[in-house]
């Protein structure tokens, strides 16, 4: 029979693969998934990371509000720490809508994708009576889908 | 398919016990803008850790010898007589050329990184994902940003920690330690908890106080930063790992006759 699962890239994966493996079965093919570009969010996450996030901007001048606050704040009344946490919002609120408005304005050519993603394909060849036993290693190291093909 | 070569020209990572370094692309003004707020974080973001630390201590030298940030304050806060009055002329005019130098450099450097990460990409070298030594061992695996995110804002130095960047932490440890003990920056929260505003600005050095901002934030951002990457170049490597080690060619799909018609219904 054939299984085909599939995963998200982790090393849980991998341990899949060689419990697999230390059952004696050697037919397994594996096929990384390219996947559909998403939307920027706000931070990204272990699973989903491109980098793109509204972060950036939002870091640098929250830096630089926060000196100028920090230094009026030795002049006004509530101090230092008070006026740079406020100059470090003010900063990051400032940054994250330079960002949003810039993302916002390129083209939306693709539709966003949520929650879990399908980054690798395992297409596992195995004898009918090791079936149940390679279902359950899948999903014991966390697989997404998985599937049977008698 | 591009093929899996052995013995490409150039790495695009490394890892050991002391940290992992890798090359990806990066956007050259954001890390000329964290060169502005402190010279140094630029190169930092780079992983050119020697100059990022080099430039850090000329900055801090180079600050204190010319009153720089004292300077800041006094301008912000409209004292520009006692802002002229407090900077040390003969110092202030070494400061100016490596400032501008630090920004500069890093976006350069920023810029060749990136041409070199085509290159290198296309290569397709192979990652070391795994390393083991007497004192310590480090390997790529993923790790969550919002933890990266949330022990960097407690000390900063506990996210590189947290990303087995050894020499980073306790270079920026040493840096924190000094920032706090000149700033008296905890001993200001404190009086603020308190409610005493007045007390927790008189005990607060100006000076030193200037640092903290960049500091604080820019860790926040390194190892936030760090992971997202880190964990890109695990899922890199176990792609061309999974394509070089299980894509044998004698793979038949089982299952029932296709018909025909089932792939026509969408025309």
């Amino acid at each position: 029979m054939q299984i085909v699962a599939t995963f998200e890239h982790s090393i849980q994966l991998e341990m899949a693969i060689s419990k697999m493996e230390q059952m004696g079965i050697n037919d397994i093919f594996a096929i990384p998934m390219d996947n559909r570009p998403e939307q920027p969010r706000l931070f990204d996450t272990i699973h989903r990371s491109d980098g793109i996030s509204l972060f950036s901007t939002g870091m640098i001048l929250a830096v630089f509000f926060s000196v100028i606050g920090a230094s009026r704040g030795f002049a006004l009344n509530w101090g230092p720490i008070y006026w740079g946490l406020i100059g470090a919002g003010f900063g990051f609120i400032v940054g994250f809508c330079i960002d949003l408005f810039r993302q916002t304005r390129k083209k939306k050519r693709h539709r966003e994708i949520r929650g879990k993603k399908t980054e690798v394909v395992l297409i596992i060849e195995c004898k009918d009576s090791d079936g149940q036993e390679v279902e359950k290693i899948l999903w014991e190291q966390l697989a997404v889908g998985v599937g049977k093909v008698h | 398919m591009i093929q899996w070569k052995r013995g490409s020209r150039r790495e695009i990572a490394n890892l050991s016990i002391w940290g992992t370094s890798y090359i990806h692309p990066r956007n050259p003004y954001i890390v000329a803008l964290w060169s502005t707020t402190f010279p140094g974080y630029g190169h930092l973001l780079l992983h050119k850790y020697i100059r990022g630390f080099a430039l850090i201590i000329w900055e801090i030298f180079i600050n204190q010898s010319s009153h720089l940030n004292l300077a800041m304050v006094y301008s912000f806060t409209g004292h520009i007589e006692a802002a002229k009055h407090v900077l040390d002329v003969n110092y202030v005019y070494m400061y100016i050329p490596l400032y501008l130098f630090a920004i500069w450099d890093s976006y350069r450097t920023t810029v060749e990184l990136n041409n070199l990460y085509q290159l290198i990409e296309t290569e397709k070298p192979s990652v070391n994902a795994f390393t083991i030594k007497p004192l310590e061992n480090n390997y790529l695996d993923k790790r969550n940003p919002f933890m990266a995110i949330l022990w960097s804002a407690t000390v900063p130095s506990v996210g590189q920690l947290y990303l087995n960047q050894i020499i980073s932490a306790f270079f920026t440890l040493v840096v924190t330690v000094i920032f706090v003990h000149y700033s008296h920056f905890i001993e200001g929260i404190h009086y603020i908890l308190q409610g005493n505003i007045p007390k927790s600005t008189a005990v607060m050095d100006k000076q030193w106080l200037l640092y903290m901002p960049s500091l604080y934030l820019f860790n926040i951002f390194e190892t936030y930063m760090n992971v997202i990457e880190n964990n890109k170049l695990f899922k890199t490597e176990q792609r061309l790992f999974l394509k070089r080690a299980y894509q044998t060619k004698n793979l038949k799909i089982k299952g029932n006759k296709v018909t025909g018609n089932a792939n026509r219904s969408n025309f």
